[in-house]
């Protein structure tokens, strides 16, 4: 029977995943893809919690309806970070990040 | 004995899964011959676990659900178990799929080989064995789920691997394009299945696909018991289940939208009308691939799908499955008439024979139609499979009208292609039971849908609706929940009049249509497989290159050995025996579904002795017409294609549903969003712009100092006195503010007044040492600025871990809360 722990220990697993592609990828649309990883690693604690933690209904939908934000909120960063993706590819048709460094200090 | 049958299924599904780990990580270095041994081994374990199965199953077998992990979560309240379904149809088409998957992935070692391993620097080989072998282990978990919970999660996983394998050749454009189309299209029909899963889930209260249909049936022996009427009737309060016969939208039962929300799934994957633009499209990926699609997994889920949820549906909603059934099957099978493309015409014929079996479910012949999908696997993937080895042979022409002649080339693939055209023709000599694939399981479709013409099921029903009736609520007893079909139609019948569709009698053109397209098929077959083999050679240069290879054509002989042995022994009694069997009693009479009178009772029985006189005869009609347009090259075609321009162009558009699709949804999505972004843009974010603008000069204008073209003005000495009079209010209005208009607090007042007096003084001062900092913090800070995306992730990263490290250390205790969340 899956408990809590499962769910935690999944997370924690998508969530390294994430980072390790984050850092390893130099594909710009990669790099995303672990950002995607990362939010959905939190959002499987948010709701795991909700579900395992309080008891009260309120206290359970308040982690859920938090994942919800979470997945919308990704939706409108993907949004945004393709389009700067694009915009990217157009100057340097290229979108491997280690060519994007122009903002170094 | 079951436990071990279900654990052989299990290791069969998650061998592949394995192997697709290992190639997934190893495949790169594992290289060229060797990944694709890899996943070839992953799948033969699979078969000859299946195989095992099998041949256990024929010597005991043992139906029911066998649950490994019980439960396995919980939805909600409600348990969901991981486990397998085992009966026989679980158990033949597990047989079926690896059988087929095993044959293709040999061929592939073949079709492979000839291929350039890398495109952009990227390995290809191993890339193409590591997509199919998720795919088998989706397929494989798909046909073994016990709920639809699970088939929705194997469902997606088969989906997202026709992405991949459609799209492998990923630098060509059309073959992105439709690997994206198929996915999108898919997404469409599985946000019905989700919605339908969903109605399941509420009112039904379990997913498990035998709970699920054992409630249906009770609320459906109630609901028929009570008179059903949708309209008076009255759900227990205690039974949620019973608000599913009540009127829904459009004055349909709701029971039926669920029913027709589920079937949405299989329009997708089983690329019905009007889903089914992205099928033909899918033939941009590797012949494999399309074998493995079109054959044996992914359209055979959609179908696997409605005859898992047969007990969920009503009347209506198999009459809404019929008529999409019947229409595709008529469409596809027109527009095959004329295609070039040798692929096409396979997908076209793949189209109308699912249309067949869709059909086929939705009139009730549930055994015809999951025999017709065991026979076609065979064939299908016999007939794809011989087409890849033509295009591979040929240097990837596809064109039928540059090929002809090949039997000397490849006479292997020639005569093993000629057992699938005669399958798919449903050739056989009536009366002595000699055929072959769609001859027994075509026609038997057929069969049952002229028995339905004629009243078959009406008749049965109007000897014995309360028979129905306590067959549903036995049947819901027993815990197997197979009666509902019946109970929910006799349900209609009695209430004849009610606003829900009623299914007693089938309409005539229900059935003309798929004895029309009976003719049509054995005419487009014959053509593809004359145009390609016989004749004269068309093209030199295609000619001259044509030749064979001895690893691909070794499974289309083991195909075609299964194809005629999928006709005659194991797979229709294997099918007929998880038939849910009231359904059949109407059908048939009682006949037909004891297992062992199959095959007799069948051939012998009225309905298909009529269909010897409607379409026994269809395949000589459908070849002689072919061979007679065909047989002295294309110069006839040519002369009937022109005489029927219009209809030849109608067809050769499909129908212009692309092009409509386009307009409609492509074009018209983003000429609306267009606008609504253009409006946004123009009215919101200027908006907003413009009035921080605004605002920005007001204040700017109150205070004395304000831009203008020439750049900053400084303020005349006169304003100064305004700046202290402005100071003044500003210590007023917060001293005010602050007291809540009352003089008790003075003293509070006092030390608010002094710190905006020191503001509004000192802020020089103030600004001028903050940036002072903010510098000197920003030199020291530009040194790990790289600008590099990767190194700050690290960083961040690197961070959060030391972080946390020294939140266990320091606060060692307060963690102990968590823990105790964890235990709970």
């Amino acid at each position: 029977m899956i408990g809590l722990n499962h769910y935690l220990v999944l997370a924690a697993f998508i969530f390294c995943m994430g980072i390790f592609v984050m850092i390893t990828k130099r594909n710009a649309v990669g790099i995303l893809i672990g950002v995607e990883l990362l939010l959905n690693a939190a959002n499987l604690n948010l709701v795991a919690f909700s579900v395992y933690g309080p008891s009260s209904l309120t206290a359970q939908l308040s982690g859920q309806i938090t994942a919800m934000f979470v997945i919308v909120l990704a939706a409108a960063e993907a949004a945004v970070a393709i389009a700067i993706f694009m915009n990217f590819y157009n100057l340097r048709s290229t979108i491997d990040v280690d060519l994007a460094n122009e903002l170094k200090g | 004995m079951a436990h071990t049958m279900a654990l052989l299924l299990l290791v069969g599904v998650f061998v592949p899964l394995v192997a697709f780990v290992v190639l997934a990580f190893f495949g790169a270095r594992l290289g060229k011959p060797r990944a694709g041994y890899v996943a070839v081994a992953g799948i033969g374990i699979s078969f000859v676990c299946s195989a095992i199965v099998l041949l256990m199953w024929r010597n005991n077998p043992q139906p029911g659900v066998v649950n490994f992990l019980e439960p396995w979560a919980y939805l909600g309240t409600m348990p969901v178990n991981f486990g397998v379904n085992l009966d026989s149809l679980t158990v033949i088409m597990f047989f079926m799929v690896t059988l087929i998957a095993t044959c293709i992935f040999v061929f592939s070692l073949g079709y492979m080989a000839g291929h350039s391993d890398e495109v952009d620097g990227q390995c290809k080989y191993h890339r193409f064995f590591t997509y199919l072998s998720l795919f088998a282990f989706s397929m494989l978990g798909l046909v073994v789920a016990p709920s639809l919970l699970f088939l929705f999660i194997f469902w997606e996983l088969v989906g997202v691997c026709s992405y991949f394998l459609i799209g492998f050749y990923f630098h060509k454009q059309s073959a992105t394009n439709a690997s994206m189309k198929a996915f999108i299209v898919n997404r469409v029909g599985d946000f019905g299945f989700l919605v339908g899963l969903m109605m399941v889930l509420y009112f039904l209260g379990d997913v498990s696909l035998a709970g699920s249909a054992e409630t249906f049936a009770e609320s459906a022996g109630q609901f028929v018991s009570h008179g059903g009427d949708m309209n008076t009737f009255h759900p227990r309060e205690t039974h949620r289940a019973d608000q599913l016969f009540q009127p829904g939208p459009l004055g349909v039962m709701l029971a039926t939208w669920m029913g027709i929300c589920l079937f949405c799934g299989a329009i997708g994957k089983s690329a019905q009308v009007p889903l089914q633009v992205w099928l033909p499209d899918a033939m941009e990926g590797p012949t494999p691939v399309s074998a493995l699609i079109h054959a044996a997994t992914m359209v055979a889920a959609g179908v696997y799908l409605v005859a898992r949820i047969f007990a969920l549906l009503t009347p209506g909603a198999s009459m809404f499955i019929a008529t999409i059934g019947c229409v595709t099957l008529t469409m596809a099978a027109l527009i095959a008439i004329v295609q070039t493309d040798i692929k096409r015409v396979l997908a076209y014929s793949t189209l109308s024979q699912l249309g067949y079996m869709i059909f086929g479910l939705g009139v009730g012949a549930w055994i015809g139609a999951l025999f017709h999908l065991l026979t076609h696997a065979f064939f299908k993937a016999l007939m794809f499979l011989g087409s890849g080895q033509v295009i591979e042979g040929c240097h990837h022409e596809q064109d039928m009208t540059k090929m002809g002649g090949l039997r000397h080339k490849m006479p292997w693939t020639c005569w093993t292609f000629l057992v699938g055209v005669l399958a798919i023709a449903g050739t056989g000599i009536p009366g002595i039971g000699l055929g072959i694939g769609g001859y027994f399981s075509k026609d038997e479709i057929l069969a049952v849908a002229w028995h339905r013409v004629n009243g078959g099921e009406a008749e049965h029903h109007a000897a014995g609706y309360g028979d129905g009736v306590e067959m549903a609520l036995a049947a819901a007893d027993t815990g197997h929940g197979h009666a509902t079909k019946a109970d929910a139609s006799a349900g209609h019948g009695a209430a004849g009049q009610s606003a829900g569709p009623v299914a007693e009698k089938l309409p005539y053109w229900l059935f003309l249509f798929p004895v029309f397209i009976a003719y049509v098929t054995p005419f487009y077959m014959m053509r593809c497989w004359w145009m390609t083999f016989m004749g004269k050679p068309r093209d030199d240069h295609v000619y001259e290159h044509a030749h064979e290879s001895k690893l691909m054509y070794a499974p289309l002989v083991a195909l075609a050995v299964g194809t005629v042995f999928a006709s005659y022994w194991l797979f229709r009694p294997m099918v007929a025996d998880s038939a849910p069997t009231v359904v059949l009693s109407q059908a048939f009479d009682g006949h037909a579904h004891d297992a062992d009178h199959a095959q007799g009772a069948l051939i012998d029985h009225g309905a298909h002795t009529a269909m010897i006189f409607y379409v026994g005869f269809a395949f000589v009609v459908g070849f002689g017409i072919a061979y007679a347009i065909y047989k002295n090259g294309l110069a006839k075609a040519e002369g009937l294609k022109a005489r029927l321009a219009p209809v030849h162009k109608v067809l050769w558009h499909k129908f212009y549903f692309d092009e409509v699709y386009n307009t409609v949804f492509v074009y018209g999505t983003s000429r609306v969003v267009a606008v609504i972004s253009w409006w946004i843009d123009k009215y919101v974010i200027d908006g907003v712009v413009n009035l921080a603008g605004w605002v920005t000069r007001v204040v700017a204008d109150v205070s004395g100092n304000r831009m203008d073209a020439r750049g900053m003005v400084n303020a005349p000495p006169s304003t100064r006195a305004r700046d202290w009079f402005m100071a003044v209010v500003l210590v007023l209005a917060a001293y005010l503010v602050w007291s809540g208009f009352w003089p008790g607090d003075f003293q509070a007042g006092v030390w608010i007044a002094f710190v905006v007096f020191l503001l509004v003084l000192g802020v020089d001062g103030l600004v001028n040492d903050l940036g002072g900092m903010a510098w000197d913090t920003a030199g020291m800070m530009r040194r790990p600025q790289s600008g590099n995306i990767r190194t700050y992730v690290i960083l961040a990263a690197g961070a959060a871990a030391v972080a946390i490290v020294l939140v266990l250390i320091l606060v060692g205790e307060s963690s102990t809360a968590s823990v105790e969340l964890v235990a709970r």
